[in-house]
């Protein structure tokens, strides 16, 4: 029991984990990453059931999909883009363009997180049960290589939710590029419901 | 009507070897002849879940079955349509003052991170068809235009 309460303790942590990119946004009491994990849950259980897909397995993966984050940091596709100093100016001026790197620095990027990340998850998942550990890596690999169609949906819920977050945080502070956000997510999504999803955002956030 | 999954010559054979993979192991399993492989480094995800779940075993084995049944290959277009973006083609796009470059793949293999985008997706579905020099606009409310600088089929 004491290495079960100890990953409880550890898990807890992402309650107070502010999302990185958000903060980068000068957004005050950002969303934390338990946060964004509780609403994506919520959206892929319900968007899930409407696909009929396995809810068990859609709303497990989303909550284990960023249990990562309570060793590993917290990256945005700005980064490598992002100066050196603290410059909140700069800053700001780096996050008006979408970042766009060469086809060779997004494999290096991509594999350089994936394999952070996943140590940073066996490091959490270490001392729990084999069976159990088991079942979080696989659906975590699932998440992240799309092995299955739940895979392949939770993945894109994920960006969903950030889109759905990021316009909440245009409308109330501003500060955000949503046009740079809707341009984005039109590049990633495929899903036909969470394509039909995004039309329905548009209407909310961006209609008169 | 089935849907068709496009897949490249080495996304079908990925496929292929999974469903193969997986088949033997469901064979080993009923038989009790799984290895206890979880405490390797080198974790192969799909062999954990399934020593566990033998229900999404199954459940994995019939998609690659659906998806082997209803795959088509992409292929190279004739000369003549190498102008226009297919499946395939790596694209060289300008939008919004910043260059970009991606592959139009089938959604089985998309990933964006790595600039392999869906032709599924609303912008992959927008610019199919297209050649260089036009301007694509992906609208609703924002509008983005697409202006296409160059095409070139690499992965196929």
């Amino acid at each position: 029991m004491r290495d079960i309460l100890n990953f409880f303790i550890e898990v807890g942590k992402l309650k107070n984990k502010g999302r990185r990119g958000w903060e980068l946004h000068n957004i005050r009491n950002p969303e934390t990453t338990a946060e964004h994990i509780f609403r994506m849950a919520i959206v892929a259980w319900t968007l899930g059931k409407m696909k009929k897909l396995n809810t068990e397995r859609v709303i497990k993966m989303a909550l284990i999909h960023d249990l990562c984050e309570v060793y590993a940091p917290d990256l945005t596709p700005y980064d490598p883009l992002l100066p050196k100093t603290k410059d909140k100016k700069k800053i700001m001026e780096a996050l008006k363009r979408w970042p766009k790197f060469t086809p060779d620095l997004k494999i290096k990027k991509h594999t350089e997180k994936h394999r952070m990340e996943s140590l940073a998850l066996d490091k959490l998942i270490a001392k729990l049960s084999p069976s159990f550990r088991a079942e979080i890596k696989n659906l975590w690999m699932d998440f992240e290589k799309g092995l299955s169609k739940e895979g392949r949906f939770v993945k894109q819920v994920d960006k969903m939710e950030n889109l759905l977050q990021g316009l909440e945080y245009w409308k109330k502070h501003g500060k955000i590029q949503h046009k740079l956000w809707i341009r984005w997510i039109k590049e990633i999504i495929d899903d036909p419901l969470l394509i039909d999803f995004i039309k329905a955002v548009e209407v909310k956030f961006l209609h008169k | 009507m089935q849907k068709k999954f496009y897949l490249t010559k080495e996304g079908l054979e990925k496929i292929r070897k999974d469903r193969e993979d997986l088949k033997n192991l469901k064979l080993a399993k009923t038989k009790g002849e799984v290895p206890k492989i979880w405490h390797s480094e080198d974790l192969n995800p799909e062999y954990l879940a399934f020593q566990e779940d033998l229900e999404f075993l199954e459940s994995r084995l019939n998609d690659l079955e659906y998806i082997t049944k209803n795959a088509e290959l992409i292929k190279p277009p004739s000369k003549g349509a190498q102008n226009n973006i297919g499946l395939g083609a790596t694209v060289l796009v300008q939008v919004d003052g910043q260059t970009d470059e991606f592959t139009l793949v089938g959604t089985l293999e998309a990933n964006p991170s790595l600039g392999r985008i869906s032709n599924e997706s609303p912008v992959g579905q927008q610019l199919l068809g297209h050649k260089v020099g036009d301007e694509v606009v992906v609208s609703s409310p924002i509008k983005t235009v697409y202006k296409i600088k160059k095409i070139k089929y690499k992965i196929i």
